[in-house]
């Protein structure tokens, strides 16, 4: 529950268990307090612990010698790899000794660190003399090997246990490109995102996060690319977090994020490698968490949201069109429904005259004004895109059936809703998929609400209005001190080239826009406050420890 | 509001000094008392308006931090400066007040006829108020975007206009049918204060420029591009509509991009001119709220933000209750221009300039 519940390693080393930290604090009986030198009592302490869980086990061995030493290895069968405590763990402790270490051939004078430099035949290995330390590692899937007669242990990394195989993405779907996704296992993402960039820069940070489920969370970044004021800043936010589990990164999202009032997403998701490389290139952090394929990205500006990796393999001409294709249809799902709400109630004259002819022609026998009739639709949409995601696979066909044809025909010929009408929310639905990342098409529809209601009481005055909010909203948005439209606002023609429209790799420049360009925090602003100075940034410096979002979020686990 | 953290680029005072300019200005019969030279004496009164902006960014240079309210304060002591400084956040939340009104009436008769017009000038000033709440920087950020917006429309609406045939430079001959006489009549009745000599509220806003050099030069050049911009629309309607038809309009603009008809399938795209006038009237009506915020925060060593609310509620009461019709609201505002403003605008600047030349030769010397 605090702040030493968590530590920060610098380590290429990949995954490892928590050797270097100072203590574990989990506020019960044994707490930070060393181990028993007893064997058994030791034992009966792991076990009363763990509730006697059958899945705990324990082999006692017996180290041979003039004076012999009892010994136990202790795991669980289901988060280890038994093949590797087989053969690497019990099969060097049954080798060891301990007249060996008597003679003072292995060069230490303790046994444990004997058996650890000497004795052990397993890559990674670390000695432990906190409780709280050993009952974490053992949780995480390592093997304890405990000694009678010393109070260190030994843990030895045999984590196992399965995890799904690197698959294809399943939300974000590109034509071409790389096919292979992010999977739950942290230890597999980084080992995807290291693959892909061979370099000595590329830092990788390990933390623990969740009081309860000590969530490994991966912090990369490329060193010198990286701007220092933003990786502190985010090693600042994710130590303020208070929380007991972190399940997906959503929490961490929600957590570390500048404000908590917007439709918009101010961190990037991904579950594409591919993607994750290019920002890291860029000079972003990204966050691994364990347990959840979609990674963050910070800082994020509102045209990343609009940047899909194919982009890229593409030529530019097509991608530049694409591009601008993904804002129109932004502006489509904002605004559709919006235009034609105030075009037909408010200002009719903007219309051709024989459309309008043929509009009023089937707006006779509806008996709705086409506020009411595009709130029924969108309505009507929304519970058939829930509807569409939460459905067994096995009804899907009936779904999508009865959908279109209550929603296409029926409402059409049952005089409820004009055609037109039908188009335009089936032209939202439609461009709400054209937006690459899904939390900004969330967004879109939400917004679209707004704009329904601002166009059916006061027509294009209210349309207006709602623009000149909602750019001045996005305009105070940061994330991480960057300004949320960015290379648009404030104007910054260097980076344009690529965030908002694409231009081809050869143009000047362009080349390395794509890859080098650093994010960087404009000099003079604080990072912390969101913006200026009326936002309370997510976590406020002193008073989060009574009121801060996570309390609410602690009695809601 | 703390002036570290604010800053306005040079790109975003651009678009926001464009934006205030063309404002109200762009829509209405601006200068129309000079029949169809009425482009003439909006150039002229430009030319005015930026020798008048050259005092301001005067006395810019002399205090670059200070606000106009600061640098009163300063030159004409605690008490009297104080007294002046109150004088001029009543102007300013008097020109917002003035500016709501012009702008919800100008709508409703453009297109909310059965739309009250409190409902539409409480709209108004919420929508302000928000952005005003997230900031002056903000505003000037989002002026940037809108600013594109105008000047495309502007662009999209004149290549229409010419394609489609009804522009016809004769209606402008022949120039100065009556002499000099009535355009210069109509500079000193109007024009030399409307908008160019409301550019005193930028005084309030130029401690904020991140760039101390370059912003005045910048919002010259705006000012003197945005009178060439309204000089080229206002030659724009009388050429299309004829001068008569033009002087009796109230929004000449309207009919004249009603004219815009290609192949029966872009027409009446007259809603374009109600964006414009929708965004310009917020932009004029928001830079005059944040000079009467920033000038009140400043006196009264108030927080910013929490003057936003109450400040938005006297200006939307100061607009309705202004007068019982919009002619009278017109006749009002036609007799402040060239009676009360002129006070504010060039009057009590001109006292200040004197006073910091004043100052700058009694000031003790300078070591060395």
């Amino acid at each position: 529950m605090n702040r030493n519940g968590r530590f920060w390693r610098s380590s290429d080393g990949g995954r490892k268990s928590p050797a270097g930290s100072s203590n574990a604090g989990n506020e019960n009986g044994s707490g930070t307090s060393g181990l028993s030198a007893v064997l058994d009592e030791t034992l009966d302490n792991i076990r009363n612990e763990l509730g006697n869980s059958p899945d705990l086990k324990i082999r006692h061995v017996l180290l041979p010698g003039m004076v012999p030493v009892k010994a136990a290895a202790v795991h669980f069968s289901e988060l280890a790899n038994s093949d590797s405590v087989n053969q690497f763990v019990i099969g060097s402790l049954l080798e060891v000794s301990v007249d060996n270490f008597r003679d003072g051939k292995g060069g230490s004078t303790n046994l444990p660190d004997y058996i650890l430099n000497r004795a052990l035949e397993i890559g990674q290995a670390s000695r432990m003399e906190v409780w709280n330390d050993a009952l974490l590692a053992l949780l995480s899937g390592e093997t304890l090997i405990l000694l009678d007669g010393y109070s260190a242990v030994i843990s030895c990394e045999t984590t196992g246990g399965e995890w799904r195989a690197v698959g294809e993405p399943s939300s974000q779907l590109v034509v071409r490109g790389p096919k292979d996704s992010f999977v739950e296992s942290v230890a597999t993402n980084v080992s995807l995102i290291r693959r892909r960039i061979k370099s000595s820069k590329l830092r990788l940070e390990y933390m623990k996060i969740g009081s309860v489920t000590q969530t490994y969370v991966a912090l990369m970044y490329i060193q010198d690319t990286v701007d220092d004021k933003l990786l502190a800043e985010v090693k600042l936010r994710l130590n303020r977090i208070k929380i007991d589990a972190v399940l997906e990164s959503g929490y961490i999202e929600e957590l570390i994020q500048d404000k908590t009032f917007t439709p918009f997403p101010t961190i990037y998701n991904t579950e594409r490698p591919d993607s994750a490389v290019a920002n890291l290139l860029e000079g972003r952090v990204v966050l691994i968490v364990d347990g959840t394929p979609f990674i963050l990205v910070l800082p994020a500006v509102f045209t990343q949201f609009f940047q899909s990796s194919d982009d890229y393999a593409q030529r530019f001409d097509i991608s530049l069109l694409m591009r601008i294709i993904r804002y129109i249809s932004f502006i489509v799902l904002m605004l559709g429904p919006a235009v034609y709400i105030a075009l037909t109630t408010y200002h009719y004259e903007m219309i051709p005259t024989t459309l309008l002819i043929s509009l009023l022609a089937q707006r006779e026998n509806v008996p709705f004004p086409a506020f009411v009739e595009a709130l029924l639709m969108e309505g009507a949409i929304e519970i058939l895109r829930e509807a569409g995601v939460r459905m067994p696979r096995a009804v899907g066909q009936t779904v999508s059936v009865v959908g279109a044809l209550i929603l296409g025909q029926a409402v059409v010929e049952a005089g409820i809703i004009t055609p037109v009408m039908v188009i335009v929310v089936a032209l939202t639905g439609i461009a709400s998929f054209a937006i690459p990342a899904y939390n900004m098409s969330i967004a879109g529809r939400l917004i679209r609400f707004v704009f329904l209601f601002l166009a059916g009481m006061f027509g294009f005055f209210g349309i207006t209005l709602g623009m000149i909010v909602l750019v001045a909203h996005m305009n105070s948005l940061r994330s991480f001190g960057i300004p949320y439209l960015s290379p648009i606002v404030p104007p910054s023609l260097k980076s344009r080239k690529d965030t908002i429209l694409r231009l081809p790799l050869w143009a000047k420049g362009a080349s390395k826009s794509r890859h080098t360009t650093r994010v960087s925090v404009p000099s003079g602003k604080k990072i912390t406050s969101g913006h200026e100075e009326n936002l309370s940034p997510k976590i406020p410096e002193e008073h989060a420890e009574t009121t801060g979002p996570m309390e609410g979020r602690d009695q809601h686990e | 509001m703390n002036k570290g953290s604010v800053k306005i680029g040079l790109f975003e005072i651009f678009t926001l000094t464009l934006l205030f300019e063309l404002g109200t200005a762009l829509v209405v019969n601006l200068g129309m008392e000079s029949g169809k030279d009425a482009w003439l004496s909006i150039l002229i009164g430009d030319c005015i308006g930026l020798f008048v902006f050259v005092g301001y960014a005067f006395l810019y240079r002399r205090y670059p931090k200070l606000s106009l309210t600061g640098y009163t304060r300063k030159l004409l002591g605690k008490y009297i400066g104080a007294v002046v400084a109150v004088l001029y956040v009543i102007l300013f939340m008097n020109l917002a007040g003035r500016d709501l009104r012009d702008g919800s009436t100008m709508l409703v008769m453009a297109t909310m006829h059965r739309t009250p017009l409190f409902i539409i000038s409480v709209l108004m000033i919420l929508s302000c108020a928000y952005v005003l709440h997230k900031g002056v920087e903000v505003l000037a950020r989002t002026s940037l975007i809108f600013g594109v917006i105008v000047l495309s429309i502007g662009i999209f609406c004149t290549i229409l206009l010419v394609l489609s045939g009804s522009i016809d430079i004769n209606h402008l001959l022949p120039m100065l049918e009556n002499g000099i006489q009535p355009v210069l009549s109509s500079v000193v009745h109007q024009n030399f204060m409307f908008p160019f000599g409301e550019m005193i509220s930028f005084t309030m806003l130029m401690p904020y420029l991140s760039n101390r050099k370059k912003g005045p030069w910048v919002i010259g050049a705006t000012m003197f591009l945005s009178g060439l911009l309204l000089s080229f629309t206002m030659a724009l309607n009388i050429s299309v509509l004829g001068a008569d038809i033009a002087k009796r309009s109230p929004l000449p603009l309207m009919p004249t991009i009603s004219k815009i008809s290609i192949s029966d399938f872009i027409q009446r795209v007259d809603i374009l001119v109600v964006m414009v006038l929708i965004i310009g009237v917020f932009f004029k009506m928001a830079v005059f709220f944040a000079a009467a915020l920033v000038g009140l925060s400043e006196l009264f060593n108030l927080p910013y933000r929490k003057m936003v609310y109450p400040v938005s509620l006297i200006i939307l009461f100061t607009s309705m209750l202004d007068a019982r019709s919009f002619t009278e609201h017109l006749q009002e505002g036609g007799k402040l221009l060239y009676t009360v403003y002129p006070v504010f605008m060039l009057l009590f600047p001109a006292i200040l300039i004197l006073l910091s030349f004043i100052r700058g030769h009694r000031s003790p010397p300078r070591s060395g």
